[in-house]
């Protein structure tokens, strides 16, 4: 069955197609497409890697036409975001009436 | 007179058993000028013409149920390109649809990217890598810039660049686009002075 691994950076992104035999897990689709060589520090056991956007097991076995994805971790912290834009957007809710959508 | 009735009701049997064969065996599957059409649309699948994709709108100019210039990504360029397979005159794109813009692909601000997935489920394309609560990254080979990843962005951390051409990307552009340019650069000028 046909599937792909990929990987992405904001300078490289890397999809490698891949023609697997059936019941191929998601660790032995990464061994076999030899992203680890191109990226030695990638490491297996912190990394987590999923299925088009969701998040799967090393030893979960893939379907045909999966994409499996070796993800990487945000470099910022979502409350902190997320505090950061009430800070910026408060001055705008009081000015409107009460509802979140003052625009 | 009764043979050639015979004679008549034989070949038209025969006519007939012909069609019938030639029904089954030279079957096209689907519309073969939808195909062609869709051949032909940049598969940015931006929906900006209307359609929910690129396929679902040349089903469309095959069936003469939508015009030739509501494709703003492939511009004049794709209008021509239509026109000429369709046998029609080419018009200028219908602004009602959008604006011929340079091609643009997304980049994602990596230091407010939270993790949402809803530019994820926004692409057409699956051109961005990312799951819950990790980094997500623009694939900028799949990229068609069709900014439908920027409206449900919570944190509007996705913003288009342009492509510029580099060695390995730069092809010889279509016939049509160039020359149309060419002249609008000679007669600009003229025109200013």
């Amino acid at each position: 069955m046909r599937i792909e691994v990929a990987y992405a950076r904001p300078d490289t992104q890397i999809v490698i197609p891949l023609e697997v035999s059936d019941g191929t897990t998601l660790a032995q689709a990464i061994v076999t497409s030899r992203l680890l060589d191109r990226f030695p520090d990638i490491d297996l056991n912190v990394t987590k890697v999923g299925v088009f956007g969701k998040l799967s097991q090393l030893d979960a076995p893939l379907r045909e036409g999966d994409r499996v994805e070796i993800y990487r971790p945000l470099l910022a912290d979502p409350k902190a975001v997320r505090k950061q834009r009430a800070v910026k957007n408060k001055p705008m809710k009081q000015k409107g009436t009460d509802g979140e959508c003052g625009e | 007179m009764l043979e050639a009735i015979m004679a008549l009701s034989v070949l038209a049997g025969l006519c007939g058993l012909l069609l019938g064969f030639a029904a089954v065996r030279f079957r096209v599957e689907g519309n073969p000028v939808a195909d062609q059409i869709d051949a032909l649309l940049p598969q940015t699948q931006c929906g900006q013409c209307g359609y929910p994709g690129c396929r679902p709108y040349a089903q469309a100019i095959a069936d003469g149920e939508a015009d030739i210039n509501q494709c703003p990504p492939g511009g004049a360029t794709g209008v021509q390109a239509l026109a000429e397979l369709l046998g029609r005159e080419p018009k200028p794109l219908n602004p009602e649809n959008g604006v011929e813009k340079p091609k643009q692909v997304a980049v994602i601000d990596e230091t407010t990217c939270i993790g949402c997935t809803l530019c994820i489920q926004a692409c057409p394309v699956d051109a961005i890598l990312g799951a819950a609560k990790l980094m997500h990254t623009v694939i900028a080979q799949e990229c068609t810039g069709c900014e439908l990843c920027l409206p449900p962005c919570p944190v509007d951390c996705i913003s288009l660049v342009d492509v510029r051409d580099k060695v390995e990307t730069w092809r010889w552009p279509y016939p049509g686009a160039p020359i149309g340019a060419a002249t609008r650069r000679v007669s600009s000028p003229s025109v200013a002075a």
